[in-house]
């Protein structure tokens, strides 16, 4: 009870420092950092929901740049209100996975993986046959902002929705249905001869991981204002797994805590950024090897190897 | 009649695993199924329920196909299995194995289990009370705050009936369930399995160890995919063609 308050009151500072941040940043660079950390950690945390069922997918920037694409057009072309196409973003991206859910539904692990790289690969290629609207390889400007132009009611947007969408995702988590879920992980086997569908709850998480991601790539459309071809490649699928990895997945704050390490700290030291990539690699050996349950896992190992080291000496 | 199978028949490939088996099973009691290694038991299970499909024939619980029906859509109508190996949910603990496990009954909707209402609450509170009960059943409640992989293996074995009986099945089918354990787990399991057919279950039973036919009513000896005989199991014991298929044939002759 004592360690639960004690994590209640942890995240309260932390929202309390979060809030109070502005105030002393006074860079607008750095602001436009933690906004976009905002959006990723959605991104990340969403990719997280799917994983519990044991399924990584590689092509989750592509259901990002749905949810992207859907909010620009409908906002540019038709005028609605960003209000609006945030939302639709993220079901219009939930509306996709649950189609492509199906087939998806019978693969698992790393035949999963394959076929939504694919995806995500293809989500591209879709882009550029439809440039009219998209823009193709040169991209899509002038997408109506969500915020007109200064940077902190952004932040403050993005912190709310951010917070909001986690609360979400960690009730699903934590209720029946994140239980359900992680059975089917461990054993769709056994699940299924206890009369658990696994087809229907792999295709409802993917739905919701996706709507979620649909989200973010919808409020970075109507943040940054533009949308180029290289926003959601291989790469940005590939970026929002190691950020996953880095924070932990076996733990619901990882993937807020990777995405907020490796997104903040490159901006720290900026000179150096054409290291990024060795840096990157390097951290992920480093967390393979040395902390499987990632950072977020930090603490519990810190305390294992000092009662370890304790009784050796 | 609670489960019929009629002429069925599973290929692999060239090799018959399952041929031409009829099996009836009544309501109530235990009932045996037994044969030597590679009989096709196990495959004869996976059939029943769902996991492949047959090449020809028909299973029918209580006069309604099931035949190619989908696992969890057996599951619900109330048959629940045992499995011989990867029995369980490793990383979550014996209660949370139980606790997922009662997904049938009682039901709640994905609404209600998102938005924490009163019936959803109401629902986990039962869940977390029969599934203490049926940990207590099978003496397993002492180890209920362990994480199932660490279970010594007649605990794992004894977790697969446990689960088994949370989704509250009017048939149960256990797939070896005395496989490796010691003398006094087989006994305690006999008993457990005994207590949940005194609760109004049928249970089908595959097993190699033959004390089990102790228990059963009613047993089926299968060699090679086919039935081979049917009966009490003093009837079974003196059958020539079961000694011959356990034995070899000297044994058969010196029989009679």
């Amino acid at each position: 009870m004592i360690s639960l308050r004690r994590t209640a009151i942890s995240y309260l500072l932390i929202l309390i420092f979060l809030c109070l941040l502005p105030v002393f940043i006074k860079s607008y660079y750095l602001l436009h950092v933690f906004i976009l950390t905002f959006i990723y950690i959605i991104a990340t945390s969403s990719l997280r929901l799917i994983a519990t069922s044991g399924q990584i997918s590689l092509g989750h920037a592509g259901f990002m740049s749905i949810g992207a694409y859907t909010a620009a057009i409908l906002a540019k072309e038709l005028g609605w209100s960003p209000w609006l196409t945030l939302p639709l973003g993220g079901l219009s991206t939930m509306i996709v996975a649950m189609i492509v859910g199906y087939p998806f539904s019978r693969l698992r692990l790393i035949y999963f993986s394959m076929v939504s790289l694919f995806f995500g690969i293809g989500i591209l290629a879709v882009n550029q046959v439809f440039d009219y609207y998209t823009g193709g390889f040169s991209g899509m400007m002038l997408i109506p902002p969500l915020l007109g132009s200064s940077k902190l009611p952004y932040y403050y947007f993005f912190l709310g929705l951010t917070l909001l969408c986690l609360i979400f995702m960690v009730r699903f988590e934590t209720c029946r249905i994140g239980l359900t879920i992680k059975a089917i992980a461990q054993s769709h086997t056994v699940a299924s001869s206890v009369g658990i569908n696994e087809a229907a709850y792999r295709i409802l998480i993917l739905s919701i991981g996706c709507f979620f991601a649909g989200i973010a790539g919808a409020g970075y459309a109507h943040y940054t204002l533009v949308l180029t071809h290289g926003t959601f490649n291989l790469l940005a699928s590939i970026n929002l797994v190691i950020y996953m990895l880095v924070g932990g997945i076996n733990r619901f704050i990882g993937p807020v805590i990777g995405t907020a390490v490796l997104m903040i700290l490159p901006e720290l030291f900026r000179d150096l950024k054409e290291y990024v990539p060795f840096v990157f690699s390097g951290i992920m050996l480093l967390v393979l090897f040395v902390m499987p349950d990632g950072l977020a896992g930090l603490p519990g190992q810190i305390k294992y190897w000092i009662s370890t080291h304790r009784k050796k000496g | 009649m609670l489960l019929e199978v009629i002429r069925l028949t599973k290929y692999f490939g060239g090799l018959a695993a399952i041929e031409d088996l009829d099996i009836q099973i009544d309501e109530g009691g235990i009932v045996g199924l037994i044969g030597p290694n590679g009989a096709g038991k196990t495959t004869f299970f996976n059939l029943a329920n769902g996991f492949i499909r047959p090449t020809s024939g028909e299973v029918r619980y209580k006069g309604k196909e099931i035949t190619g029906m989908k696992p969890h859509k057996i599951a619900r109508l109330g048959i629940a299995r045992s499995f011989q190996l990867v029995p369980l949910f490793g990383e979550f603990t014996t209660l949370q194995n139980i606790i997922v496990s009662c997904y049938l009954h009682p039901r709640s909707s994905l609404w209600r289990a998102f938005f924490n209402t009163a019936t959803y609450q109401r629902n986990e509170k039962y869940c977390l009370e029969h599934s203490l009960e049926i940990l207590e059943l099978v003496g397993l409640d002492k180890v209920k705050d362990e994480l199932a992989q660490n279970l010594p293996h007649g605990y794992q074995k004894m977790l697969g009936i446990a689960r088994a009986l949370a989704i509250k099945p009017q048939l149960m089918m256990l797939d070896e369930p005395l496989a490796g354990m010691n003398r006094d787990e087989v006994t305690f399991t006999m008993k457990a399995i005994e207590e949940i057919s005194d609760q109004g279950v049928t249970i089908l039973v595959v097993e190699h160890n033959m004390r089990i036919l102790d228990l059963c009513k009613k047993v089926f000896v299968i060699n090679f995919g086919r039935k081979i005989a049917e009966g009490s199991p003093e009837d079974v014991r003196q059958n020539d063609e079961v000694i011959r298929a356990y034995l070899g044939d000297g044994y058969a002759a010196s029989n009679q």
